[in-house]
């Protein structure tokens, strides 16, 4: 009962739209231009909690995922002349069945060991991209197309990108919500409360994650489109393992389990990996000596802020807006709110 | 019912901020005041490439000093430099932020060829100036005609491949050559330049090319161990600093002592080379490369004007820098060059007006304004089709742990 309600709410969503469409108002182009990226991870970040925040199953590697949406995009737009905008769908699509081959096979592991598996996604995603440069451009990567609006609106670039990357993220969102709410949802959550228990209950275990797989890389294949849309560009370095990793912390710092806990998500992995963690990491090599040299030394920081998330609020972002607005609510109602629960975010 | 009501009225809104939008002003040139200039440029400072960290801070400390002289047409020149972790995707964010959020005048020296080329059509696209990209990539330089808004620097990867070919052609016309590189453009282009310096006749002296992947997680000893194996006696080294420090500690290591090595520009210089040796390896004395620039690590050069003023520049403005490096010198050498182009721009400074200048550079002894921080006589040139600014080097060779220059100037362009 608890857990639907913690998911979100229709009025979360409106308040939610709200900024969305208020957002552009107050700020620059280039935070608007930031602000899309978000809605990027968003995207990312909701499907992934769909396999780890409500399936259980931790992975490592749907970074990749995106970077397969990224490339199918790109490969399309450049080589073989699509509109951009009609490359996310199939971006989505192409991820997915990836996520569920992949996963068929992978799910059979439980715990730890899915997670290793999962690792093994970006280092080979990486290599085959290197593996056939013709198809995908090797090390030099691919340019798309210059942000540009369409469909005959005038508009600034940023802005018609940000008005692209939340139409998809809102429409993404709820369908978030479709999928964790009903039956589907259900088997989800009680193959990560108990793999046994629910397969005494006549769930199967391995269908239920293969699914959670296949649609949480349906949802990262469709923020990659988004993403090599927005930065115009795609080579191996533009997905290294980090940014699975990252993908993995901004859960952990939303919530996982939490549909509306991913909005902090995002905007803590966008604002992290190109404002904050740089400088992070120099007041910490200046504390305690970093070497910054070294490959993945920005991981550093994810790792820090991970720890400091577990130790004060292991539910993340979602749980203390829940403790927050459960201890409002009790101090005017001066009764314990937990039945009442109205927080969605 | 209720959902699918939100889901309309939520496509109906985004709908609703794309007609609000407005299209951007312009009014004077973006970065520049009465008073400054806005300079900018992205840099891996952490990461397996930020071994480059101190071109940016070299640069800074140029910058410092001219702007205690006066600056440039009585404007401060403002540097800023971001981390960028040579990662393509924060490059493009972090220069979408210098252009629309921080209106730099230019961007400099911007480093690396992959995250260069991802914010090359960008920066096109917006007619700002993508001055001196830290990387040797042909393209930057050739293909200006596309790109009218960028222009490298260094001598380029493919020029200086050309040089170890003819070096080679000349004196070590029956060596077996075993060549390491890099498996991208900037390894690529190392390797047609040497295939062209060879010329047709030499091509069979090379006997084996083994690349790697800079991504890759382990050093390259399989690749050192084939080219053993394959019987050459001058290795060839292309490749970025980290591997090839590698691959000099891997030949020791397997016993493969070869009678020459070559070590690209990029990573032979003698801090790197140092860290071979101390590694173990025995075989980094004798390495022959190319420089364009003086070289702080050389005591020869330290009576020209150009180390001494180097040197106090480095003592006054970054003095937790290390001066011995040379890359604090290319920082300082291309922050001279970019005041010069400015200064040329005129007055009334203008982004046109700053590229303008910096395609029609002419910086020699003859002309008495040669840039004090290159080798003497190296010029700085770009006219009309040619736009190579720096093509002249000389050969120089790893002796008692300093790179001493030998033979004269060399053409890599050979114009």
């Amino acid at each position: 009962m608890t857990r639907l309600t913690r998911i979100g709410g229709p009025a979360g969503f409106v308040v939610l739209v709200a900024a969305v469409l208020l957002a552009p108002l107050v700020f620059s182009h280039y935070r608007t231009y930031q602000l899309a990226f978000v809605a990027v991870y968003l995207i990312a970040l909701v499907g992934l909690n769909i396999l780890t925040g409500y399936t259980g199953q931790i992975s490592l590697g749907h970074g990749a995922f995106m970077g397969v949406g990224a490339y199918t995009t790109t490969i399309l737009v450049v080589d073989h002349g699509w509109r951009d905008l009609w490359t996310i769908p199939v971006a989505g699509v192409v991820a997915g069945l990836i996520g569920l081959a992949f996963g068929l096979p992978a799910t059979r592991f439980a715990g730890p060991y899915l997670a290793l598996a999962t690792f093994a996604i970006p280092l080979s995603f990486i290599g085959i991209l290197k593996r056939f440069p013709h198809f995908t451009g090797g090390n030099i990567g691919k340019s798309l197309p210059q942000l540009h609006a369409e469909l005959g609106v005038q508009a600034n670039p940023s802005l018609w990108f940000y008005a692209v990357t939340w139409t998809v993220a809102l429409v993404m969102f709820p369908l978030a919500y479709l999928v964790v709410r009903g039956r589907f949802g259900r088997s989800l959550r009680a193959v990560r409360d108990s793999e046994i228990a629910s397969t005494a209950n006549g769930v199967s275990t391995a269908a239920v994650k293969a699914a959670a797989f296949g649609v949480s890389a349906f949802f990262c294949g469709v923020a990659g489109a988004l993403y090599a849309i927005g930065i115009t560009y795609v080579n191996p370095d533009t997905f290294p393992i980090d940014l699975s990793i990252l993908l993995l912390v901004g859960i952990v710092l939303g919530g996982a389990g939490s549909l509306g806990g991913m909005l902090f998500g995002a905007l803590f992995v966008e604002f992290i990996r190109i404002s904050w963690g740089p400088a992070l990491l120099g007041v910490f090599s200046s504390v305690h000596h970093i070497n910054k040299n070294a490959p993945g030394s920005g991981l550093v920081v994810y790792g820090v802020v991970l720890l400091l998330v577990l130790y004060a609020a292991p539910s993340g972002a979602a749980g203390l807006a829940r403790r927050a607005t459960g201890a409002a609510t009790r101090f005017r109602r001066g009764k314990d709110a937990s039945l009442s629960d109205p927080s969605l975010v | 019912m209720r959902k699918t009501f939100l889901l309309i009225a939520a496509a109906l809104a985004v709908s609703a901020v794309i007609v609000v939008t407005a299209g951007a002003t312009s009014s004077a040139t973006p970065g520049v005041t009465a008073k400054s200039i806005l300079l900018e440029g992205t840099f891996p400072l952490s990461g397996p490439a930020s071994g480059y960290a101190p071109i940016p801070a070299g640069m800074g400390a140029y910058f410092s000093y001219v702007n205690a002289h006066g600056g440039v047409n009585g404007r401060k020149i403002i540097w800023k430099y971001e981390d960028d972790g040579y990662n393509p995707a924060n490059t493009v964010q972090i220069t979408h932020k210098f252009v629309e959020q921080d209106h730099a005048f230019a961007l400099v020296g911007g480093l690396g060829t992959e995250p260069q080329t991802a914010v090359r059509d960008y920066l096109n696209q917006q007619k700002v100036p993508q001055l001196f990209v830290s990387t040797g990539a042909t393209t930057f330089d050739r293909d200006f005609a596309q790109y009218p808004w960028t222009l490298g620097w260094q001598p380029d990867y493919e020029a200086e491949g050309a040089i170890y070919g003819k070096y080679i052609v000349k004196n070590l016309a029956s060596a077996k050559l075993g060549i390491l590189y890099q498996n991208d453009d900037y390894g690529n282009d190392y390797l047609r330049g040497l295939k062209a310096g060879l010329t047709a006749e030499h091509l069979p002296q090379i006997i084996d090319a083994e690349p790697y992947d800079l991504s890759a997680t382990t050093p390259p000893a399989v690749q050192v161990a084939k080219l053993k194996a394959s019987g050459a006696d001058t290795f060839i080294i292309f490749a970025t600093p980290t591997p090839t420090i590698q691959a000099y500690v891997i030949a020791t290591k397997l016993g493969w002592t070869p009678a020459h090595v070559i070590t690209n520009s990029v990573s032979a210089t003698d801090p790197f080379l140092t860290i071979a040796e101390k590694s173990g390896s025995t075989i980094v004395e004798g390495t022959i490369s190319i420089n364009y620039g003086l070289d702080p690590s050389n005591p020869i050069y330290n009576k020209t004007p150009g180390m001494k003023l180097y040197r106090t520049i480095m003592k006054k403005y970054d003095p937790k820098g290390n001066a011995n490096d040379p890359l604090n010198l290319y920082g300082v050498s291309k922050a001279w060059n970019t005041v010069k182009v400015l200064q040329a721009a005129g007055k009334n400074l203008t982004r046109a007006g700053l590229m303008k200048a910096a395609r029609n550079m002419n910086f020699s002894a003859k002309k008495k304004n040669a840039n004090p921080f290159g080798l003497p006589g190296v010029n700085i040139l770009t006219k009309g089709n040619y736009q190579y600014p720096i093509s002249q080097v000389t050969l120089i060779r790893y002796q008692n742990h300093v790179f001493q220059p030998f033979g004269g100037l060399i053409n890599g362009r050979g114009a």
